[in-house]
């Protein structure tokens, strides 16, 4: 757990970059800090390995005070990922990844072999390991970057804005990676971006801040969408906040009907692939149209409305986990599991 | 004076007997020059390589790095060696003064771009993860600053190369023989081909350090290079 107790940091010019914050990032959660640029979001998370000493109050890991112990033996006991990944040019991935273990002198077999691991882990192909960084794309350096920080099994991580410079399809799946990754290790994190979408995405909590470090509100994802805490919050989450909130709850509730239940189909027929999946919607006059599907057990409402919102038939289709059609669902379903389902929001991360 | 003779000047020094053996051979001055080229280089790199990376790490003095190299340069070398053998007497300290204030600048110049221009993410990132400051500068600065290093030492060695035939004027070996006491005989083929042996080796010298930078950079570190000149960035 890492606690902030009245942390503040005033520059010597006398700005004052966070005016003194008291918050609890709690153990094996994430904690999202969000705000705009110059709100003292990345002041905030720098104080916690010492790359920015507070100028008043502290910051206790696991109620030890950071500053009890050298700076470079307490960042070799934290993860750290920027936005830059920040890898070492001349050194091959998995050197990069052995990093820290070769620092807190570990026998280099020993080093390489959880190097090794972690490139699994992280989702990159084991031949990966003898590139250098820039034989790789931005999404891949950031990989490597987050396998560098878990390399010695930090239970702290801190990462800034550590997807921010990918494209957004690749963002995406970072993002869905660290959740998966997550889940399996439970590391206290503390993230940090300028991305409302992404701190609703991955935060167990989030922070929203306004300037000098101040909290707008602290909440959980659902609560921050439909409860925001006053006029600045909202604005900050944009005027589509119900829209997103549906990304954060199942389509699970949706009631689909089977595929032998063509009543609603109308004019329209669905044409499947050989292996049963959804191929495209065949209009009387012959032209085909796309068939955007949605996957009830995995998806959200969002996923659901917006196949349904897309279909030119007005159906959503349903797949099973292996991508067959299994049935259909029109809007006017979709929109009964939004008002059934209002009271009981269900994470994406199944947490 | 015949003007067209540069080829029979040229095969009447080399074809000279004494060019082969003796302590007016060929070998033997080449050996003189390149010891002496080697001394100069070896001492202006220990003052300018370790003086460069704390400079180039902490980024103080680097204006006055800047400034001190602008006067260095303009320092006259023959009237340094002169002022040396009036201060320390004739012998190797008179010519090594001068051949050190040549190459040292370059150096440290070199030494301090190189160590200011690694990426700032990148020591930041270095430290983020645990890094103390010597192991950013030895580990993360110093691989970086590679290639500069290297052309700043290419430089330096074809500057001292040229420059260290001065030693001849205070009566010591090198290529300098050659052409010095061609002119004071009037001996012109000693002159012409001395002086066609310290282009060659100036040459070799300048060939050898490209051929190191293009091929002997670790693959990271040839890649960035060759990025950052596709991009036309500053790094040299």
């Amino acid at each position: 757990m890492i606690r902030f107790d009245g942390a503040a940091k005033r520059h010597p010019d006398g700005t004052v970059a966070v005016a003194g914050l008291d918050l609890e990032v709690p153990a094996g959660r994430i904690t999202v800090l969000v705000g705009p640029s110059g709100c003292g979001k990345t002041t905030i998370l720098r104080m916690v390995n010492r790359m920015v000493e507070p100028t008043s109050g502290r910051v206790l890991l696991d109620d030890t005070d950071v500053t009890r112990l050298p700076a470079a033996k307490l960042r070799r006991g934290i993860g750290y990922v920027i936005q830059q990944a920040g890898l070492f040019p001349h050194r091959r991935v998995i050197d990069n990844i052995a990093t820290v273990p070769y620092l807190l002198g570990w026998e280099r077999k020993k080093a390489r072999a959880r190097a090794a691991e972690l490139l699994e882990l992280v989702g990159l192909a084991p031949e990966t390991a003898k590139r250098y960084p820039f034989q790789l794309s931005g999404g891949q350096q950031q990989r490597v970057g987050v396998a560098r920080a878990l390399a010695a099994d930090p239970p702290v991580l801190l990462m800034d804005e550590p997807f921010s410079a990918v494209d957004p399809v690749v963002r995406a799946g970072l993002q869905e990676e660290l959740l998966r990754l997550q889940g399996e290790l439970n590391k206290t994190v503390l993230f940090v971006t300028h991305d409302i979408e992404e701190a609703v995405r991955l935060g167990d909590q989030v922070v929203v801040l306004r300037e000098h470090g101040l909290i707008a509100q602290l909440a959980d994802p659902h609560t921050l969408l439909t409860a925001p805490a006053d006029e600045s919050v909202a604005a900050f989450l944009g005027r589509d906040r119900g829209l997103r909130g549906l990304g954060l709850r199942s389509a699970a509730g949706v009631a689909v009907r089977p595929l032998t239940d063509t009543s609603q189909y109308g004019s329209w027929d669905l044409t499947r692939e050989a292996e049963g999946r959804p191929a495209n919607w065949l209009a009387p006059d012959g032209s085909t149209h796309p068939a955007p599907a949605f996957h009830p057990g995995t998806d959200t409402l969002r996923t659901a409305l917006d196949a349904a919102v897309l279909s030119v038939a007005g159906l959503a289709v349903a797949v099973g986990p292996d991508g067959r059609a299994v049935g259909t669902a029109d809007r006017a379903a979709v929109l009964a599991a939004l008002a059934d389902d209002r009271d009981r929001p269900v994470s994406t991360h199944g947490r | 004076m015949n003007w067209t003779n540069w080829t029979g000047w040229i095969s009447t020094f080399f074809t000279d007997p004494a060019r082969r053996s003796g302590p007016d051979s060929i070998a033997n001055r080449v050996g003189e020059h390149l010891t002496l080229c080697g001394e100069a280089l070896f001492w202006s790199a220990l003052l300018a390589i370790p003086l460069g990376l704390l400079i180039g790490y902490t980024g103080r003095g680097a204006v006055a790095v800047t400034a001190l190299t602008g006067v260095a340069r303009a320092l006259p070398t023959l009237g340094l060696v002169t002022l040396a053998v009036l201060l320390a007497g004739v012998g190797d300290t008179a010519v090594l003064v001068p051949l050190i204030a040549l190459a040292a600048p370059p150096l440290l110049v070199a030494t301090v771009e190189g160590i200011r221009g690694t990426d700032p993410d990148l020591r930041d990132a270095a430290r983020g993860i645990g890094l103390t400051h010597r192991q950013v500068l030895c580990q993360v600065c110093l691989p970086a600053a590679l290639p500069t290093l290297i052309a700043g030492l290419r430089t330096a060695t074809v500057q001292v190369i040229a420059t260290a035939t001065v030693a001849a004027y205070v009566g010591l070996g090198g290529l300098g023989r050659y052409v010095i006491d061609g002119l004071a005989t009037r001996n012109f083929p000693s002159t012409v081909g001395g002086a066609l042996l310290v282009v060659l080796l100036a040459v070799a010298a300048q060939l050898f350090f490209s051929l190191l930078l293009r091929y002997g950079l670790p693959p990271g570190l040839r890649a960035q290079r060759a990025a950052s000149r596709r991009s036309g960035g500053t790094r040299r």
